[in-house]
């Protein structure tokens, strides 16, 4: 069989314009950095590309906050006796505003979630995912970069919740550091949960199946946690069943530094939930990924 | 043996699908540093599966392929390093400015950010997007996408070139000029491997071409050679709409018949057949055919180009969504003659 031939010459080989006025590969940034620093640069461009989209179309970002708002808005008036209750009032929470608005952080960021699924989607049908892969970079990069981008969308809607709450009256009791381990314990049960999103984006290929599982695995999940009673009001089964909940314990976490202090043994349960629920949505995440890529 | 001068060298080359479809079925060829090389055949003939399989992006089912020197298995990194991809459909983020496309395919190709700027800058030029740079791909029209597409697979400036049917659905300005730019290319010692299914384009671009039509090669060499092998000149009967087998077979062996004509080929109500020299034999032709009987709607000859070598090959013309122009053809009608 024939031998390799020399790239290196044929890439030096005189150009004209079209090709690049005979410039040389040498032209590359740093064309013998580490394999971690390409992966570092690869992943940021990604991202940057990502978060560029996401600022692109702004109405984006505000419709898929129009639901969480909305039950931020509505949800606290429908219910805002229910805060003054005595029965309520024994469970520690001031007003039905602070018990919710964790809540509805947790909503925000498993709708968002389920964007991340979409967004892969789009990807695959536009074509840029074969652009991604044709390309010199480490396969992960394009994972890498989306879910930082994933985050920055979850730590931007979730801060827009929360300051929406706080313009109606909430006061997080930790101040805006225990507002900043609220937003980063939400996103990251964000990302773990984007898994699932891409899982099911990655299989089905198709967006209007990856927006109604997603919709249809959200709903039930934030009805059967501690999201609109506190656990000791629930009835015995839903309590049992919210404990197997993920969601129970990042609604938990963020809703103890909001009206609490500092509750580091919830955080590290809530910790611990993300990483377990991670270990089979990521991976399972970058296994459809490599299927669907290869 | 190919030797040390072929960039892609494809053996046995298969590829089944799930559905258990031979969408390629055993395919074999090399290309040379330096040459357009071109896949032509109709939709469905295996030609996008064999470039997905060659830029890396789908796994094969049996034979061996390098492309650059590298094996497909072993070393797809080093083969992504040194190719241009534009696929068929065109891969484009229509939320980013052409310019922001440009950038982040080059920084995926590892240039610098200013680097990648500068080049996205001199492609935009070239490709006469600069206008229109900052503006969303989203408002760009199909022939601009398209450029933009084919811009993203030169920031890089790769030595070996991927265009899976790179001017389908082009206006013909924009695929002339896109002609023009390939053919640059070319001269500046790229390689570059298309598929078209556009006899016109493969004639004019290609230095090489096979033919390929369900998964298999069926003829390959320049298109001058190609042509060749149809002969001379090829006169066309059509015979009228209500012509049945009998008359098909009676102008059949009234041409073969024909002193230098070759093996008449039927098809539809014509019948092809390749003569040496149309012009001087087409009278004696005619007489001939008035002899024996044969109705004639439309009499036409013309030079070989590579649709009568896709029907010789393939024993059918090759359909495409658009009507390839007629070269050299002298039209003759004949209507009335026998009546």
């Amino acid at each position: 069989m024939a031998k390799s031939i020399d790239v290196r010459e044929a890439q030096a080989a005189p150009k004209n314009q079209m090709a690049g006025d005979g410039r040389q590969p040498t032209d590359r940034s740093e064309p013998h950095r580490s394999s971690a620093a390409r992966l570092v640069s690869e992943s940021l461009a990604i991202y940057g590309r990502n978060l560029k989209k996401l600022v692109r179309i702004p109405m984006m970002l505000f419709f898929s906050l129009f639901q969480p708002m909305l039950w931020l808005l509505l949800f606290t008036q429908i219910f805002k006796k229910l805060g003054q209750f005595p029965q309520f009032q024994q469970q520690g929470y001031s007003s039905y505003l602070m018990f919710f608005a964790p809540s509805v952080l947790t909503m925000t960021v498993l709708t968002s979630a389920f964007q991340s699924g979409m967004g892969m989607v789009a990807d695959l049908e536009q074509g840029m995912l074969d652009k991604f892969l044709i390309s010199p970079i480490h396969r992960s990069s394009v994972l890498v970069g989306k879910v930082l981008a994933d985050a920055s969308r979850m730590v931007m809607q979730g801060t827009l919740v929360l300051v929406v709450a706080v313009l109606m009256g909430a006061r997080p009791k930790t101040g805006v550091a225990g507002v900043l381990v609220m937003l980063f314990t939400a996103a990251c049960f964000g990302i773990v949960w984007a898994g699932l999103s891409n899982i099911v984006a990655l299989r089905t290929k198709n967006s209007e199946m990856t927006m109604m599982i997603g919709i249809l695995l959200t709903f039930p999940l934030l009805f059967m946690s501690t999201a609109m009673m506190p656990s000791g009001l629930l009835p015995g089964w839903l309590k049992t069943v919210g404990k197997f909940n993920p969601v129970t314990y990042v609604i938990n976490t963020t809703r103890d530094f909001m009206n609490f202090g500092y509750s580091w043994m919830e955080f590290g349960k809530a910790i611990g939930v993300i990483v377990l629920v991670g270990a089979f949505t990521l991976t399972g995440a970058t296994r459809a990924f490599k299927k669907a890529t290869s | 043996m190919s030797g040390t001068s072929s960039l892609i060298e494809v053996a046995n080359l298969v590829k089944v699908y799930g559905d258990g479809t031979r969408a390629v079925d055993d395919v074999s060829f090399v290309v040379h540093p330096g040459e357009i090389f071109g896949f032509l055949g109709p939709n469905g003939a295996g030609k996008t599966t064999t470039i997905r399989i060659l830029v890396t992006l789908l796994p094969r089912t049996s034979g061996k392929a390098k492309v650059g020197g590298h094996d497909l298995d072993r070393e797809p990194a080093s083969i992504r390093t040194i190719i241009g991809y534009a696929g068929q459909f065109i891969g484009i983020d229509v939320d980013l400015t052409g310019r922001e496309n440009l950038i982040l395919q080059g920084k995926l190709h590892g240039l610098s950010s200013e680097a990648a700027r500068r080049r996205a800058d001199e492609l935009l030029e070239i490709f006469g997007l600069t206008d229109a740079r900052d503006r969303r791909a989203a408002a760009y029209s199909g022939g601009m996408r398209r450029r933009l597409d084919l811009a993203q697979a030169l920031v890089h400036q790769p030595p070996l070139l991927f265009l899976d049917e790179p001017t389908t659905g082009l206006d013909p300005q924009t695929r002339n000029a896109l002609w023009r730019h390939l053919e640059e290319m070319r001269a500046g010692g790229a390689t570059i491997f298309l598929t078209t299914q556009y006899m016109e384009e493969a004639d004019k671009l290609c230095s090489r071409l096979a033919i390929i039509d369900h998964g298999k090669i069926v003829v390959s060499g320049s298109p001058t050679e190609l042509k060749a092998t149809v002969g001379g000149d090829v006169v066309t009967l059509a015979l009228p709409e209500d012509a049945d087998g009998a008359i098909v077979d009676l102008a059949k062996s009234a041409l073969a018949s024909f002193p230098g004509a070759g093996e008449p080929t039927a098809f539809d109500h014509s019948v092809a057949i390749p003569v040496t020299d149309a012009g001087q034999s087409l009278s004696a032709l005619v007489r001939r055919l008035d002899e024996e009987g044969v109705p004639i709607a439309k009499l036409t000859f013309t030079t070989p180009t590579l649709d009568e070598v896709f029907l010789k090959y393939t024993g059918e013309r090759m359909r495409v969504e658009e009507a390839v122009t007629a070269h050299s053809s002298m039209f003759a009608s004949m209507r009335g003659r026998n009546r």
